[in-house]
């Protein structure tokens, strides 16, 4: 009996032993494929995704909400607390109001005085929040809307406020946003009131480094920044947040979206832009096609003949 | 007729699978859309450690190489590397597991350090040599000594709550090699 089994182990070790490595092999494989062909893989990554969480939907929503509640319940512990800050808050929200009715009443005029037409294709989609990326050094979300709903490549997403990242990766009816936090991100920015060009660049930090910026001495904490639409990927103008010093003394930016709780995010819709690509006559039009410039020619020629017979 | 021994032992399959499911639920949860300041413990690896080195019969390869490719899928990591070298160490302890079926815990863990720590270097090494943007070593190996800080809770845990345990060689016996 013993034997018997001894036997058994016998062959079925190495046997193992070769699947295993075939699986390894396989696995290695699945990884040198996503280096060399990157799309396609991330491709069958988004539609593997598609399938797999959405079926945790009816899960993900209620425990999230859930852990929401608990919190919600540990901030009223200290409520009164909590009514001081907010009645502070109040008063210079109240400042803050008149101010921006006068700004907008002005702007309004302004605008009206100086015939702009804001582009009015800049509509969003809204999504909910599914998950998020689940790894330590990686910063995205995944939403509950996708190829079906239109969502593109590249759009833009904000919280309402703020710019939270770009689309990257669409399944049928989900998406993944890459946030600005995510080292892998990379958005043009113009810094306000300077207006000098920079590099917003996420590196796994709560606050994304500014980089690129020509002249960093005309650029102080608490400067605005906003999206600059620079490479044709991000409408222009999109608040992203204000300028800090980190203690290293690196310029960063302290994000105007609300990153400790995304719950909805608006997919902004960006139409391709109108490339121009020649650079146009520069005095005459274009000439005329060839076969009426050969009639034309002929007489003129006689003309000229006439001319010297004459 | 099913031999009771099997039946437990898919049991136990089931219940190995149904816990990465809830721990890979659990780090899906958009709790905190914040970057944390420190990476957590990667549980997972700690609970394939744990079990393939006190019940190898339970954690058979497939399933485990099943779990970890999926697990790479849905959190973003580049497919397969990551699932590959954690079989490779899965394997490496089960086979360390074959010869002393009596091993004290800290010699465990000192096995199971330096794999996690070999892991986070050669996943680093991997990403490196093919030019993938990663995050730096030091990263790595926050994590790593997070998850080895994590591995006598989640090993103690386990014989607590699922009876995981090293069989002693009689029972091993009637639990064949597979």
């Amino acid at each position: 009996m013993a034997r018997d089994r001894n036997s058994q182990v016998d062959y079925a070790r190495p046997v193992r032993r070769i699947l295993i490595g075939v699986l390894v092999v396989l696995m290695l494989g699945t990884f040198l494929l996503w280096r060399i062909d990157s799309p396609r893989v991330e491709r069958f990554r988004a539609t593997l995704v598609d399938r797999v969480v959405p079926s945790f939907d009816w899960a993900l929503l209620p425990v999230t909400k859930l852990v929401g509640l608990v919190e919600g319940f540990q901030s009223y512990a200290r409520l009164s607390e909590q009514n001081q800050e907010l009645r502070r808050e109040l008063r210079q929200m109240k400042a803050w109001k008149e101010a921006a009715l006068q700004l907008e009443q002005e702007n309004a005029k302004l605008l009206d005085l100086n015939k702009v037409r804001l582009d009015p294709k800049l509509t969003y989609v809204t999504g909910v929040v599914l998950a998020d990326s689940g790894s330590p050094f990686r910063q995205s979300v995944l939403l509950n809307v996708g190829a079906r709903d239109g969502i593109v490549d590249g759009w833009a997403t904000t919280d309402g406020l703020g710019l939270t990242g770009r689309i990257s990766g669409v399944g049928k009816n989900t998406s993944r946003v890459i946030l600005l936090t995510d080292s892998n991100s990379r958005i043009p920015v113009t810094i306000q009131p300077s207006g000098q060009q920079a590099i917003l660049a996420g590196d796994n930090t709560a606050a994304p480094l500014i980089e690129f910026l020509e002249n960093p001495d005309q650029v102080r904490p608490g400067d605005r920044v906003v999206s600059s639409g620079d490479g044709g990927v991000f409408p222009a103008g999109l608040l992203v947040g204000q300028v800090a010093l980190d203690p290293e003394r690196r310029l960063r930016v302290r994000l105007a979206a609300d990153y400790e709780r995304l719950e909805f995010l608006r997919v902004l819709r960006s139409h391709a832009h109108e490339v121009i690509t020649d650079t146009g006559g520069l005095i005459a039009p274009p000439p005329p096609p060839a076969a009426p410039l050969a009639e034309a020619a002929e007489p003129a020629e006689t003309v000229a003949e006439e001319g010297t017979d004459g | 007729m099913v031999d009771p021994a099997t039946t437990q032992r898919w049991g136990y399959r089931l219940l190995f699978v149904a816990l990465a499911a809830v721990l890979l639920f659990l780090r899906l949860l958009p709790l905190d859309t914040m970057p944390a300041t420190l990476p957590g413990p990667d549980l997972l690896l700690c609970l394939s450690f744990a079990w393939v080195q006190r019940r190898p019969d339970i954690v058979n390869p497939f399933l485990l190489g099943a779990l970890l490719f999926l697990s790479d899928i849905l959190l973003g990591r580049p497919p397969g590397l990551w699932a590959a070298l954690v079989l490779l160490a899965a394997e490496f302890l089960r086979s360390r597991h074959q010869g002393s079926a009596e091993m004290p815990f800290a010699i465990e863990l000192a096995f199971v350090s330096g794999t996690v720590i070999a892991l986070a270097v050669a996943y680093w090494a991997a990403l490196g040599i093919f030019a993938v943007p990663h995050p730096g070593l030091d990263e790595l190996l926050m994590q790593a000594i997070f998850t080895l800080m994590a591995y006598p809770v989640v090993a103690g845990l386990s014989r607590l709550a699922f009876n995981i345990r090293r069989l002693s060689p009689g029972e091993t016996e009637t639990g064949a090699l597979r």
